[in-house]
């Protein structure tokens, strides 16, 4: 019987074996380019133009789609030990690990087709998108200098207003100055509307908005040399970057809470109409229009305090792609991304998913609200592409006290003086 | 009088334990009922309609749940690969535990030792030494794969839940079998199994429920979306930064209703598995 019974289960391992094995690997031939990405938002319209570019060319595009983003990032890692790499992925980490997979040979050189026939492809971008791809002579991670991805998208920050808020407050324009939007806010209170609405409970959010103001009252090379250690955080030009979030909470122009949101429940605020003002990125537009549809807004700059110098907006490239250089389809992957990157394929990107187009000249065919977003484009900055960035906790010394500001605990002068004895500690530790 | 006492007393016992128990059982299900109400309602609805029963139903949320979110291949996957998984499991823990509690060999504590020790290392540590050790099998991006690496994922614990189950079975029974002509096989399948029913049904369950919800392992080891499981299908409705809540929401509850019909099934098995299984003689 005990023979019986192990035969029986030798046979039954083996059956479940064969069955399983039937469903195995299939071969993919040399005119099949494999896309691996992430965004689940944008995955219909990139296999509709798959479909496309296989009708065109009679090469095949295979895009997979793997989310969340951290399910994709464990992937592509695991999948460039394992040197199983599609021809076409996207790195989600930080710079230094963007750099690993190009000194590990996992990434494709792109710079001689971007200067290709005098830069007629790199000129189709707005230069912030390609800068996030970009590493220049002496770079810190020791990477040949060059462009090494392909930016499918590109974000910013800005300030959104409720139409039909506004005219209810009879405010006729939005306001292009500080202290119009002050006045702005007045007249909302008067009709009993509330003011700004973001999401404040995370730092960058307020990082963001308190860089615009430093940027736009003091310009980026005293910033640089705050960071550097030459201008004290007790400077007139830091306490009037920390007074403008004393002044919001003077005239009682922000929302209930702000200080403690986080920006996808500031996103309802706005959708529902809750507040008339709103500081939040591009991808709003997506965000918006699933929450409420018939929602009226318009995009506008944070309002400036200082007219001799720009207001400054963080942007940069949304969502790039880089091309595996041990592919040997690798011409054909780079052909497809150059192609998808047509201003046709980025209009049909920009209207399908509204996210905001990487190619410059997509601009003028797309919905008004996303072309509002990305005509300042070239106001963008990040603090990637500065060339020194503050010390994280003096940086988080700084944004916590804006939080204390915002909820009236601490005045501006005090976070400057408490900054600065934090940015003095962090000097002299780094003098030893 | 003294009697009346008492039973007044037993009455108040009563309420005050089935209040407790109502209130744990209310604060379980709340979640369960509040997923069904969102699904039964718009993107829209979800953020300003604050009633507890939505005034207009959604029902063909349902309906789009299960057509965009491509539902049918993988709902079909994810039953293949749980009853997979959990049929290997089963097979190969009983096998393994028996062995671990019955059998005299060599080196039985060191191994029995290292499968306990397989339970300290987090799954997203084994991630990437398993992808690659696939990879070299020529086994991504195949159902045998990913099927091989649940079982291994599940196997430590029914093999200690099992094990300490067996350790507790008198060895008269088996003694008995063996006089009426079994040998071990025959007495695992015909003694030990069928008296191990609780610690089965404990592992059966277990292992189901985390086969069914598993997706990270899946969307390393697999390429292919025809053999992705059912998690998969719920990620598109949530968008890189907006989630359609009411789709959602019905496809979460189509993934639920196998989970609960399973552990409504082998309910009763549940808490004897595991308090037999987990005591020590």
């Amino acid at each position: 019987m005990d023979r019986k019974l192990g035969i029986m289960l030798f046979a039954a391992v083996m059956v479940f074996s064969l069955s399983c094995s039937g469903c195995g690997k299939k071969q993919e031939d040399l005119n099949t380019i494999s896309v691996w990405h992430w965004m689940i938002d944008r995955n219909k319209a990139l296999e509709e133009l798959a479909a496309k570019y296989e009708q065109q060319t009679g090469i095949k595009v295979k895009i997979d789609l793997f989310a969340p983003s951290e399910a994709y990032t464990q992937k592509v890692v695991a999948s460039a030990q394992a040197k199983v790499l599609p021809d076409i992925y996207g790195i989600l980490d930080k710079k230094e690990i963007f750099s690993a997979f190009i000194k590990g040979g996992f990434i494709a050189d792109l710079t001689p087709d971007f200067k290709a026939n005098n830069s007629e492809w790199e000129n189709w971008f707005f230069p912030k998108a390609l800068d996030v791809n970009r590493f220049v002579e002496g770079n810190v991670y020791g990477v040949k200098p060059g462009i090494y991805g392909v930016p499918l998208d590109v974000t910013n920050i800005q300030m959104l207003y409720n139409v039909k808020l506004l005219k209810k407050a009879g405010v006729k324009a939005p306001p292009q100055t500080f202290s119009e939007f002050l006045e702005a806010i007045q007249a909302l209170k008067r009709v009993g509307v509330s003011g700004l609405v973001s999401g404040w409970g995370e730092l960058w959010m307020l990082d963001c908005f308190s860089s615009n103001y430093a940027f736009n009252i003091m310009g980026e090379e005293k910033i640089m040399a705050t960071y550097r250690g030459e201008v004290p955080y007790t400077d007139p030009d830091w306490i009037k970057v920390l007074d403008v979030f004393k002044q919001l909470v003077d005239k009682g122009a922000l929302l209930e809470g702000v200080v403690t949101k986080a920006n996808k429940y500031a996103e309802q605020d706005f959708a529902l109409e809750r507040a008339a003002f709103a500081f939040n990125g591009s991808w709003c537009v997506n965000v918006y229009n699933g929450m409420n549809p018939s929602l009226e807004y318009g995009v506008m700059l944070p309002p400036a305090i200082n007219s001799n110098l720009p207001m400054k907006i963080w942007g940069g490239a949304g969502s790039s792609l880089v091309v595996n250089n041990m592919s040997p389809r690798k011409d054909k992957a780079i052909a497809f991304l150059k192609w998808l990157s047509e201003k046709d394929q980025q209009t049909y990107l920009a209207k399908e998913t509204k996210n905001l187009p990487s190619n410059r000249e997509a601009l003028a065919e797309i919905p008004e609200v996303l072309s509002s977003f990305a005509s300042v484009m070239d106001q963008a900055t990040h603090p990637t592409f500065w060339a020194l960035n503050e010390d994280p906790i003096v940086s988080e010394v700084f944004l916590k006290g804006i939080q204390s500001i915002l909820i009236g605990e601490k005045t501006p002068e005090q976070i400057a003086q408490e900054v600065q004895k934090v940015k003095q500690e962090q000097l002299s530790k780094k003098k030893k | 009088m003294e009697g009346s006492r008492y039973k007044a007393i037993g009455v108040v016992k009563s309420v005050i334990i089935h209040s407790f128990l109502m209130s744990v059982a209310l604060t379980c299900l709340f979640p369960l009922f509040w997923m069904i109400r969102c699904s039964l309602m718009t993107n829209q609805t979800v953020f300003t309609d604050k009633t507890l029963i939505p005034r207009d139903l959604h029902f063909s949320n349902y309906i789009q749940a299960w057509v965009d979110g491509g539902f049918g291949i993988y709902f079909l996957n994810s039953m293949v690969y749980t009853v997979s998984v959990v049929v290997g499991i089963v097979l190969v823990s009983s096998l393994a535990a028996y062995a671990f509690s019955r059998l005299k060999f060599p080196g039985k504590n060191f191994f029995f030792g290292m499968f306990l020790a397989a339970m300290m290392i987090p799954l997203p540590g084994s991630f990437v030494p398993m992808y690659v050790l696939m990879t070299k099998l020529g086994l991504a991006n195949t159902r045998i794969g990913y099927i091989l690496c649940m079982i291994s994922v599940g196997l430590s614990v029914s093999i200690l839940l099992l094990k300490t189950f067996f350790d507790k079975l008198p060895h008269d029974m088996e003694d008995a079998a063996r006089i009426d002509g079994c040998g071990r096989l025959g007495i695992w399948w015909h003694v030990a199994l069928p008296l191990a029913r609780p610690a089965l049904a404990v592992i059966v369950i277990f292992n189901s429920l985390n086969v069914w919800n598993e997706y990270i392992l899946a969307y390393l080891l697999l390429n292919d979306t025809s053999l992705m499981p059912l998690q998969r299908g719920l990620m598109v409705f949530q968008g890189t930064y907006s989630v359609d809540y009411p789709i959602l929401m019905s496809g979460l509850t189509i993934a639920a209703l196998p989970i609960i019909l399973i552990y409504l099934f082998m309910q009763q098995h549940i808490i004897k598995g595991l308090t037999e299984g987990a005591t020590v003689q």
